[in-house]
């Protein structure tokens, strides 16, 4: 490990030379200099003059180069420092003959170690993350957005016209259910959706991507005062307040960032199995009120309804 | 505040009793304003009064319903008498109401849609709707039918001598 | 609104008709249901006058003529059987009016009064009906307020009116029958008060324990 290093002592000594050295081609190359702003001293004769230089010049040349051949002979003397050692310079804290008092190598070790490993389980833990992520938008897959191409935030672009097609074809899809698109504010699609004669949904999106949602009851005022939606009072009904609730969750679970239409359909799926909302018994107890409240939960996978404390 | 046009659809029907007069009411509908009530209408007989009074008054139970009114004014033992639309501007000064309409008869009972007017001409009406004994306004409307002249002669007149 | 469900509770064996009501307003409180002030539903009764009779080949209809604490301006007017009439308030002058044709059956005026509670999501009303002087029986009104098609909600209804009713929680009201899918509105609530009365008047002359 220490093999290019010299013995302490003649090392120290040719470092102390070398230092000299240095020192002594400084003073040469400040002379070359000094000799060069003074230029030709007031002599009799020009010639005169021209010599004195010219020989100053060359004496003061050749000390610089006698100084830095000395210096060159003396960094030999000195050595590399190791440059294999993985730990490089810190690794000299393994030469430390007194290890009981200063244990710094080995603590140096196991810090290294424990770095090490964290750095790996943070990679799988970030794998297996993304894989479950709850983050809702490509663009926002946190370490990965760096290196991910410039395209990946095209879904928040899509075209006003497409978000449209997606939606009409949903209107479509659900006859018991009809969502009118409208754009009060810019490009952002708001949508008021009407399950039935049960409840009235106001979604907000932001290009495909549902931002917030409020579920009212079918014979509660969903616009303000001045006409537009209503999108900040929530349900005077403490039963839709609790579906707001939960289709909140939805949102949270119902996600693919690459597939946008994909979201939108399936949590409108999920949405229309409120259709029963007061016909449905919950499926564990059997009853249809808890608390004062209908089963408002709806499983993700079988759409079955459930009181919030009853579900699994 | 703005005149505003109306296009009304009125029904007016009889209670006959064994009494010489029967009981009139007035159901009124607005056709081109949707989710109104329909407007229940009682009106008394006009009083002619004295020469200090310079309008015609006469009771007046003005009533909002639900859209069942026909159905059930027929469940009353109403029958329709007759029928018309009037289209035409609502003014208001005040507490006046000043309305210009035409009348237009309908050909076909129940359709309002085929209808003819009466006449060319318009009818102004000026009115107030009033507590009992304020004869005060109608000086008010006195002053107001001034300012109409020469185009409209807005004048007290007997209904009696009329029939 | 909501669906609603009238119905009557017979007086408890050996109690009085304020100690019935005590009895289901504690049951209520210990579900944990909230008082929120009082209720007041009336009923005036109007006889078609013998004059228009004949005349028109009417059969001595009655119609009545109702107010509901809950909506305060309006007026509602209703036969058996036949279309309920929501006006405002104005329309107690136009009966006056009409005096001539219809005739107040004042001794037949009759009300219920009690207090308002609410559990949830539900408004509940419980009320004393009296006809003139004496208590006749008491009124229970149960109100979802969320759901407006009334068969959607039955059974959910039904649920809870056994739970502080018992074996007194009632049937499928009539007006039910009718609705299908259309919107419940307040006249059907009318309806149902209107058949409570008449049978409690046509229960008149049964002795009930305990009536004061």
């Amino acid at each position: 490990m220490a093999e290019g290093v010299l013995s302490p002592g003649v090392n120290l000594e040719a470092f102390s030379q070398a230092i000299a050295a240095i020192q002594a081609l400084r003073s040469s190359v400040t002379r070359v200099f000094d000799c060069l702003k003074d230029g030709m001293r007031n002599k009799e004769t020009l010639e005169g003059r021209e010599k004195g230089f010219v020989a100053a010049f060359q004496e003061s040349l050749h000390s610089v180069s006698r100084d830095l051949g000395e210096l060159e002979r003396l960094s030999n003397l000195v050595g590399k420092p190791s440059e294999n050692h993985p730990l490089h310079n810190s690794g000299l804290l393994s030469l430390d003959p007194v290890q009981d008092k200063t244990p710094l190598y080995s603590q140096l070790l196991q810090a290294y170690k424990w770095s090490n490993k964290l750095q790996y389980h943070a990679g799988l833990a970030s794998g297996l993350l993304n894989q479950q992520s709850l983050k809702r938008s490509a663009n926002q897959m946190g370490v990965s957005a760096k290196r991910r191409p410039k395209a990946q935030p095209t879904t928040l672009v899509l075209p006003p016209q497409y978000v449209d097609d997606v939606i009409s074809r949903i209107d479509r899809m659900f006859p018991e259910m009809s969502i009118q698109l409208s754009r009060p504010n810019g490009t952002s699609a708001m949508l008021l959706v009407t399950l039935g004669k049960v409840l009235k949904v106001i979604v907000v999106m932001r290009s495909l991507f549902i931002d917030r949602t409020i579920v009212k009851g079918y014979n509660e005022n969903v616009h303000t005062e001045d006409g537009k939606l209503d999108i900040w009072s929530k349900s005077n009904y403490q039963v839709f307040q609790k579906v707001t609730d939960h289709a909140t969750t939805a949102l949270l679970h119902y996600q693919l960032p690459q597939m946008p239409d994909v979201v939108v359909r399936s949590f409108m799926t999920w949405l229309r199995s409120y259709i029963k909302l007061f016909q449905a018994p919950c499926q564990r107890c059997g009853k249809f009120l808890q608390d004062g409240l209908p089963p408002t939960w709806r499983d993700f996978r079988t759409l079955e309804a459930f009181h919030d404390t009853c579900r699994q | 505040m703005e005149p505003e046009t109306f296009l009304d659809h009125e029904m007016v029907f009889l209670l006959k009793g064994q009494q010489a007069s029967p009981f009139v009411l007035r159901a009124r509908r607005s056709m081109d304003k949707g989710g109104m009530p329909w407007h229940l209408r009682y009106l008394g007989q006009p009083e002619i009064g004295d020469k200090n009074r310079h309008a015609l008054v006469r009771n007046c139970v003005d009533i909002a319903t639900s859209d069942n009114l026909t159905d059930f004014l027929v469940e009353m033992g109403f029958r329709m008498d007759h029928e018309f639309v009037a289209k035409g501007h609502v003014f208001r000064k005040g507490i006046m109401k000043i309305m210009v309409y035409k009348i237009f008869r309908i050909l076909m009972p129940g359709n309002t849609e085929s209808i003819e007017p009466l006449s060319l001409s318009y009818l102004v009406e000026l009115n107030v709707v009033a507590p009992a004994g304020q004869d005060v306004v109608s000086d008010d409307m006195r002053n107001f039918a001034e300012q109409l002249k020469p185009l409209v002669h807005l004048e007290k007149i007997d209904p009696k001598r009329l029939m | 609104m909501g669906v609603t469900c009238v119905a009557q509770v017979p007086v408890a064996e050996g109690k009085s008709v304020q100690q019935t009501v005590e009895l289901l307003t504690r049951k209520l409180e210990l579900l944990g249901a909230e008082k929120q002030g009082t209720f007041c539903v009336d009923c005036e009764t109007y006889h078609t006058a013998a004059s228009t009779i004949g005349s028109q080949g009417q059969t001595g209809k009655l119609m009545y003529v109702m107010h509901n604490s809950e909506y305060p301006l309006s007026c509602f007017a209703l036969f058996e059987n036949g279309p309920c009439l929501i006006a405002d308030a104005n329309f107690d002058i136009l009966m006056v009016k009409l005096k001539g044709f219809f005739q107040n059956a004042k001794a037949n005026k009759i009300e219920s009064r009690g207090t308002r509670y609410q559990y949830c999501d539900f408004l509940v009303k419980v009320g004393t009906v009296t006809m003139g002087p004496s208590a006749r029986g008491i009124s229970v009104e149960v109100e979802y307020g969320p759901c407006v098609i009334a068969n959607d909600c039955w059974n959910l209804l039904m649920e809870f009116m056994q739970s502080f009713m018992g074996s007194h929680a009632p049937g499928v009201p009539s007006v039910f029958g009718t609705k299908h899918d259309s919107v419940y509105g307040p006249a059907d609530t009318m309806v149902q008060y209107m058949e409570l009365f008449n049978k409690i008047r046509k229960q008149q002359q049964v002795p009930v324990a305990g009536i004061r």
